[in-house]
């Protein structure tokens, strides 16, 4: 695996409640180089939050608590049991001690030559992620001077130009010179692209890329990353809710759920429908996509019963129990007082259920 | 800034000077009336009189003082006779001096506080100061003032109170600091600007944009810096002169001073009007310059602003 | 090393344990303030002071504090401290109240006027608060002085314009806070007459913290303006105590090393200016929530 994510905790403290939101509580993904992984869920699944803590960008308290990422053979996360105290109860952490500003000093250590250069991330919200008093020339000279060897100004500027034909951007000249408040949410969801591909890193996070723009550009922006993934082999995770975008262009899936991984495997085989071996979670999300079928038989819309579990109140047992509608008597003592561990099911392809577990 | 941007941001520029240009407009009136409204009539003193071929009614007389006003006839001191606004002029310059002195040391004070703060949260270092941050706005200037004059007769021998005059001490100069030392830790700004400027830096350092700079591997500062730094300081420096400029008043009288504050207290002593006036004229003048600079900055610093 | 627990009961905290410790300082110390202040002032109004405020005491000049029979000391005179800086009061505890009610009732309807209706109405308001602040507020007293009588009340009603723009921006955000969360347009959309929209959901419902937390600083400013003006040597005269007439009647004597006559008022003023502000500060942060790492 090129980038590996184990057991990874991301916790952020809340004075005013005075508990954990535990957006991501153990998961576990990995992406194989040159592959994409699509990492799909619901809002409050921790997809985004994991991305930042793979890209060492999470800001809040505690943050990283917990977990190894893997990157290049090369643990981002070495050294965190140093900075990090952590006091549980019945596998539920209660309290948590963490040397801020010395993890951060360490931290930076470890991915200052890493990110921007190796991981380069988008975000979603295009025109608020550019910098509205720089120009989009600007940003990309300054990506281009920091990480690859066209230091010159001039020699930067064209690359910089090359960067923004080959996303495909209209009048790339023009472009150069403008302010990311007087450019449509796709050329400047183009621009960030250009800026993070023109360092020419080896890992790209994409973070609901398509979120937020029309429906017409989302598809224009799938196409331009299928073009460049193509043409680069670039190793990517990408994040989205959308499934479109995910059975688009993903090799391998990982679905999250409240913090978890739920289900992992090659796209084909976790997108199939009514497959036999899926999971719960999986299955109501792919059947809650209306399709052709069901707006021509006038069916109801299949929505997931139940709501998402706040990530403070983690009950025992599967966090998909109470809105799972594939429980049955024999195991569903286990699903409500013990997790299910993330068990492969078939090869490659793994499965946090007591329903697929041996 | 290229040249496509300099003509609409002279634009801009040219509609914030017309703003400047109305409010000071708004000051002379505010000023006219309570000169028209007071007893004893000190319009009369000014030499507005009713016989000056306008009519006897404000609007003429708000003309006739204003168009003296604008040719530079402040009118003469009731008390020295002299003319106003060279008087002022002189003295003017050793406020100013005081006033952005004073204004430039809270701030220097007050930033590496509030960037700290900003940039490592709530410790007890930056909570401990930002304490004695709020104590030192609280204290009564006039009487810090008088601890620095023990301290600094009893310590160093100085005598900071006889300034302005020829001294034959060397470090005459350093007599001046000690009155902008005084003012600047103790203008009762101190706190708010520390707030102000920690907020606005921890706003732009969680916004969006920041984010993709460090995702970019790009040094921070340099893109925080105009949101988060540059416009947060010279806002609150111009809104805060004001303030410096009323504490400047009560530092010239504890200093002996020679500055339009110390004359400001004389003249209303002695119901100077021409003098008061000439003061308050200069004073708003003064505030104004220093928001319309603010606001250049701003626009030049602002690629939107210049887009209107 | 920064600790974080997990609370166990995660039932709905009440406001006293969501707040920051250090702002429950404040606000406790502000309050402690308040009270001294008034409970002082009532005692000067109806003139129950330890000792005549005027009685000159030759024998016991420059007395230190705790010398028996006088709390805080004596004066140059010796004249017992604690009575002149409790009479003290006087000369900025009713003329601030009216400032801030000035202030607090202009501002709130030229924030309304501005914020409800907008539009050009919202220029001559935005007009009006710059060309107040303009002047810095000093010197235009010091003209109304020269101008009028340097009356308490005439200054502090000065102080109170001068106050307006301020509490008229924040109730003109207020409103295009609630408008943008379509609060208003709801409250149309029922029916509900214009006054009662203003009167009772704007101004007291959304409004009344910000405005209580207005008044404090207020008073604060009030007590900061009336100390300096009367240093100065407007306003109350010798022998009518106030406390900034009284540092500037130590300060020969400080300059000599005898530093508590003047230390003793402008002691007070710190703390009091200080609770005021603390109070409001402390207020905000707990009412208006801004969440610091």
């Amino acid at each position: 695996m090129f980038l590996s994510i184990e057991n990874l905790r991301t916790y952020f403290y809340s004075r005013s409640r005075r508990a954990f939101v535990r957006s991501v509580d153990g998961a576990s993904l990995g992406v194989a180089r040159g592959e994409t992984l699509g990492v799909v869920g619901e809002s409050g699944s921790g997809k985004t939050v994991a991305a930042l803590s793979a890209a060492g960008l999470v800001a809040g308290s505690p943050g990283v608590i917990g977990g190894r990422i893997e990157f290049d053979s090369r643990n981002l996360l070495e050294g965190l049991e140093r900075y990090v105290k952590v006091e549980e109860r019945d596998g539920r952490v209660m309290a948590a001690e963490k040397d801020e500003g010395g993890w951060r000093k360490h931290a930076e250590s470890l991915m200052r030559r890493v990110r921007g250069k190796e991981i380069a991330m988008i975000f979603q919200n295009p025109r608020a992620a550019l910098n509205p008093y720089s120009t989009v020339g600007a940003q990309l000279v300054e990506a281009i001077r920091l990480h690859t060897n066209h230091k010159s100004k001039a020699e930067a500027k064209e690359r910089a130009l090359h960067w923004l034909e080959r996303v495909r951007i209209d009048s790339p000249r023009l472009r150069f010179d403008n302010f990311s408040f007087g450019m449509s949410g796709g050329m400047c969801q183009r621009a960030m692209i250009a800026m993070a591909l023109c360092a020419e890193p080896s890992l790209l996070i994409a973070d609901e890329p398509t979120t937020g723009l029309d429906a017409t550009i989302q598809a224009r922006i799938v196409e331009l990353l299928g073009e460049l993934k193509a043409e680069t082999g670039i190793t990517t995770m990408l994040i989205s809710h959308d499934i479109s975008v995910i059975r688009r262009l993903s090799d391998r899936i990982a679905v999250m759920y409240a913090g978890t991984v739920v289900e992992t495997g090659a796209a084909a085989e976790v997108l199939r429908p009514r497959a036999a071996e899926q999971h719960p979670y999986t299955a109501a999300l792919l059947a809650s996509v209306p399709s052709a079928e069901t707006i021509r038989s006038k069916s109801a819309l299949q929505a997931i019963e139940g709501e998402v579990p706040d990530t403070i109140e983690q009950p025992r047992g599967c966090r998909f129990y109470g809105r799972c509608n594939r429980v049955t008597d024999a195991v569903r003592s286990r699903c409500a007082n013990l997790e299910p561990p993330l068990a492969e099911a078939a090869p490659g392809h793994k499965l946090r259920c007591w329903l697929h577990a041996a | 800034m290229r040249l496509s941007a300099v003509k609409p941001v002279s634009r801009v520029l040219a509609r914030e000077l017309a703003v400047t240009a109305l409010l000071l407009a708004g000051v002379s009136v505010v000023v006219f009336a309570i000169l028209y409204f007071a007893p004893g009539n000190p319009l009369h003193a000014l030499g507005v009189r009713e016989a000056e071929g306008m009519a006897s009614t404000w609007p003429g007389q708000y003309a006739a003082w204003f168009g003296r006003v604008l040719q530079g006839d402040f009118g003469h001191s009731v008390r020295t006779g002299l003319p106003v606004l060279p008087e002022l002029a002189r003295v003017g310059l050793n406020t100013l001096c005081l006033t952005l002195g004073a204004l430039a040391l809270t701030a220097a004070i007050a930033l590496p506080i509030a960037v700290h703060a900003a940039a490592r949260g709530d410790t007890p270092g930056n909570t401990a100061a930002t304490m004695a941050a709020y104590v030192l706005s609280a204290v009564p200037v006039f009487w810090f003032g008088y601890i620095v004059v023990y301290v600094s007769i009893h310590l160093f021998g100085m005598f900071p109170l006889i300034s302005g005059t020829a001294t034959k001490q060397q470090h005459a100069w350093l007599y001046s600091l000690v009155p902008i030392l005084v003012l600047g830790t103790a203008s009762g700004t101190l706190a708010e600007m520390i707030r102000h400027l920690r907020e606005e830096l921890s706003r732009v350092l969680a916004e969006d944009y920041i984010r993709t700079a460090r995702a970019k591997g790009a040094a921070v500062w340099r893109h925080a810096f105009k949101e988060g730094f540059l416009i947060p300081v010279t806002e609150i420096m111009s809104a805060k002169i004001p303030f410096l400029l009323g504490g400047a008043v009560i530092v010239e009288q504890v200093f002996n001073w020679p500055g339009m504050g110390r004359m400001a207290w004389q003249a209303a002593q002695d119901r100077d009007f021409p003098v008061i006036m000439g003061i308050a004229l200069a004073a708003a003048a003064f505030v104004r310059l220093g928001s319309l600079a603010q606001r250049v900055v701003f626009t030049a610093v602002n690629p939107r602003a210049s887009k209107e | 090393m920064r600790r974080y627990v997990q609370a166990q009961d995660l039932s709905r905290l009440p406001l006293l344990q969501r707040a920051d410790v250090l702002d429950l300082v404040y606000v406790g110390y502000g309050l402690a303030v308040l009270a001294l202040v008034l409970t002082s002032y009532l005692a000067g109004a109806f003139g129950w002071l330890p000792h005549d405020p005027r009685a000159i005491d030759v024998a016991l000049i420059n007395a230190a504090p705790f010398t028996p029979g006088h709390l805080l000391g004596t004066d140059f005179l010796g004249r017992d401290l604690q009575a002149r800086l409790i009479l003290g009061i006087q000369a900025y505890f009713l003329p601030g109240l009216l400032a801030i009610a000035i202030s607090l009732s202009g501002g709130c309807v030229l924030g309304v006027l501005a914020g409800y209706r907008g539009g050009p109405l919202e220029t001559l308001v935005t007009y009006f608060a710059n060309l107040v602040d303009s002047f810095p507020r000093l010197v235009l007293i010091l003209l109304v002085i020269a101008a009028f009588k340097p009356d308490i009340y005439y200054i502090m009603v000065v102080v109170g314009i001068t106050g307006m723009p301020a509490i008229a921006n924040l109730v003109a955000g207020k409103i295009a806070f609630l408008r943008q969360k379509s609060f208003i347009e709801a409250a149309h959309a029922l029916g509900l007459p214009a006054h009662s929209v203003i009167l009772k959901h704007i101004l007291w419902l959304n409004c009344r913290s910000v405005l209580v937390i207005q008044a404090t600083l207020g008073m604060a400013e009030a007590i900061l303006i009336e100390t300096s003006l009367s240093y100065l040597g407007f306003g109350v005269q010798e022998p009518t105590p106030s406390w900034g007439n009284m540092v500037q009647a130590g300060a020969n004597y400080f300059l000599q090393g005898n530093f508590w006559p003047s230390t003793a008022p402008a002691l007070a003023i710190l703390a009091t200016i200080l609770g005021f502000q603390l109070l409001g500060d402390g207020l905000n942060n707990t009412l208006e929530g801004k969440r610091r790492r």
